[in-house]
């Protein structure tokens, strides 16, 4: 089974983001894997795992990308393909024609990748892309079974319940973080990752010029950022639960106009 | 540390593996502590966790399995891990001094033999050189190693041995010439299987350092065969074990480095939740001048660990400088350690919170690996023969 991963690298949600006159500040942040495409990783390595075949991921983005992409490597993905694209902003519709691009006249059975990025959380890169190709797409899955290299069930994370969903393959699958808990990259894993093979490309390479590339290709623009308020402090209210229970509802009932 | 320590390290790597420590310790290690540490429970989980990360081969080169890390690097690991529950890194710790005392000493059949089992933690293994009545005078042990036509007939008792219930091999310091003078030349190195060098008596009960199996060993009348003399030679004992010293100090000074950075932290954090006197205890300048000086002594442990490994890696003599490095560190977990309970106040002393365990793991770290009265001696030696007036 071949698998290609999309992946992205976003910076470290864990940290302070800054942002500065309505951007977001570069300087100082790490960036990692987009948790959902992380999640993507270990899954597809789990089906190659069980039915043979090669994990290929796919990163697009400046140089620091490739840390991303050997990061996957590191955690067992067979080889990896960077797009070196330094064209600026970009949206979804734009980075799905890049991936388009990138999977013509290659070998796959499945496209894998997260539900949404973890900087954007968009979630309509996957959806294009597969509109771009022309093929089947499931969205969301928690889980998968019965796996072939033409077909298998997902259970997709719907809003009334788990959705059980037989596909064909080739098709463009994402991925819910509770699919699974991703592997760490080994100290052998992260040895190893330095020996697999990495093909960079340019847009000029996959045929693309200026007028499909950063803005001029996107549809959509970001204005600009903006930091979300801060929280209100909450009220504390000191004694034990006889006192500050009825304290609570008090505060409750007239201040929020919480029915009792 | 093999010949092709670090030549295999990258930045890019260095910060990929320190990633997946982050991870693993956070998802794995500080989980289970309090509850492990609490009961004396040894971490098996963990173990497992260590082979698939590949930590027990961490330092052993290459041609034998291992990653090759170099003490620079692996120093920042057990930093890591320390400052979230400083004793599981003594399950790989002791194991790869036992390593790389084979790979420095070992002859080629050994290194073949035990090396690329070590580094996959099939061969988990530590050393044994403290006895009842030895620990820094190691020139007094009693241990004895008699020639035999099977090999040697190992008797003695060890104590405070890591791994040895757990782990499945050790290298064992005994007399093989108890009339040597110097002793030291009577003193040899096995390498022994459990149960057939040596049996676990019992696990001895702690102040801190919990969960890991330190325990007393029996040795009677085991048979080693000759292909477990370390080296092949007799009375290299102790110089072969004494070569290891260097790194030992390391490790343990990068423990008291992480003990120190983890108390700080807790305290950190714990200051900036606890009010009293309606604010923060974080704004009061007496905690204050306590973080100040935690912090302080955490980066310049830190410091001083990084630039002992680095002349370390670079094959240079670092004696002085780990055993600097050992001493201040270990004393600034201790300290750092003390100060954050002062901060948790009467928190400190309740075990629901785990500041208390850094407080009882740390002063392990001014015992264990030579005293720090004993580094001290070794810094001022080293400092007046380097600088000979």
């Amino acid at each position: 089974m071949e698998i290609i991963v999309p992946i992205r690298q976003v910076p470290d949600v864990a940290l302070n983001i800054r942002v500065n006159e309505g951007k977001v500040v570069e300087d100082g942040v790490s960036f990692v894997i987009s948790s959902w495409d992380e999640t993507a990783i270990e899954g597809a390595l789990q089906m190659t795992e069980e039915l043979g075949g090669e994990v290929t991921l796919l990163g697009i983005g400046p140089e620091r990308v490739s840390e991303a992409l050997r990061k996957g490597l590191a955690m067992g993905a067979h080889k990896a393909i960077h797009v070196l694209y330094e064209e600026g902003q970009t949206d979804s519709f734009g980075y799905a024609k890049i991936m388009a691009k990138v999977m013509e006249g290659r070998n796959y059975d499945l496209i894998l990748t997260g539900k949404q990025a973890q900087d954007t959380d968009a979630g309509l890169t996957a959806s294009m892309l597969a509109e771009f190709l022309d093929l089947p797409q499931v969205t969301n899955i928690i889980r998968f079974s019965d796996l072939a290299v033409d077909g298998m069930t997902l259970y997709r994370k719907g809003d009334h319940g788990t959705e059980v969903i037989g596909i064909k393959l080739p098709a463009v699958v994402t991925v819910n973080d509770s699919l699974n808990e991703p592997r760490l990259a080994s100290m052998r894993g992260i040895m190893m990752a330095k020996k697999k093979p990495m093909e960079t490309l340019s847009p000029s390479d996959l045929g693309m010029g200026a007028e499909e590339l950063g803005l001029q290709g996107s549809m959509t623009e970001v204005l600009k950022f903006e930091k979300p308020e801060s929280r209100k402090e909450g009220e504390r209210f000191e004694g034990d639960e006889t006192e500050t229970v009825p304290m609570a509802i008090q505060k409750l009932v007239s201040e929020a106009k919480l029915a009792v | 540390m093999g010949s092709t320590a670090g030549k295999n390290w990258t930045e890019e790597d260095e910060k990929l593996l320190l990633e997946t420590i982050d991870k693993w310790v956070e998802n794995e290690v500080k989980p289970i502590a309090r509850e492990y540490d609490q009961e004396d429970k040894y971490p098996h989980e963990l173990v497992e966790s260590m082979k698939d990360l590949g930590l027990f081969g961490a330092t052993i080169s290459p041609e034998y399995g291992g990653m090759g890390l170099p003490a620079s690097v692996y120093a920042k690991v057990i930093i890591k891990v320390a400052s979230v529950w400083m004793a599981p890194s003594g399950i790989f710790n002791s194991h790869l001094i036992m390593a790389s005392a084979i790979e420095r000493c070992g002859t080629d059949e050994q290194k073949t033999n035990w090396l690329p089992k070590m580094a996959s933690g099939e061969f988990r293994g530590g050393i044994a050189l403290t006895e009842p009545n030895a620990g820094t005078d190691l020139q007094a042990i009693l241990t004895r190693a008699d020639r035999n036509e099977q090999g040697y007939l190992l008797n003695g008792t060890k104590m405070w041995i890591t791994n040895s219930m757990y782990g499945n091999c050790l290298l064992v310091l005994a007399k093989t010439d108890l009339n040597a003078k110097p002793a030291h030349k009577g003193m040899s190195a096995f390498l022994c299987q459990k149960n057939e060098g040596y049996e676990v008596s019992k696990k001895l009960k702690k102040l801190g350092y919990r969960s890991i199996d330190s325990c007393e060993l029996t040795l009677v009348d085991k048979q080693v065969s000759s292909d477990a003399l370390l080296g092949g030679e007799e009375g290299r004992g102790l110089q072969q074990v004494l070569g290891g010293l260097e790194l030992g100090r390391i490790n343990v000074a990068a423990r008291g480095a992480g003990i120190a950075e983890g108390a700080l932290k807790m305290a950190v954090d714990y200051a900036q939740e606890r009010e009293t006197f309606g604010q923060p205890i974080s704004q009061h300048q007496a905690v204050q001048l306590k973080l100040a000086k935690m912090a302080t002594r955490v980066e310049a442990s830190k410091l001083l660990v990084g630039s002992a490994a680095n002349k370390f890696d670079s094959g240079e003599r670092c004696d002085m400088e780990a055993g600097m490095a050992k001493y201040f560190a270990s004393e600034a977990g201790v300290f750092c350690s003390q100060e954050a309970m002062r901060i948790f106040g009467g928190y400190s002393y309740s075990t629901e919170y785990e500041i208390e365990r850094f407080y009882r793991d740390a002063m392990l770290m001014c015992i264990g690996e030579g005293t720090n009265e004993l580094q001290q001696l070794i810094i001022a030696k080293q400092l007046l023969e380097r600088n000979k007036g």
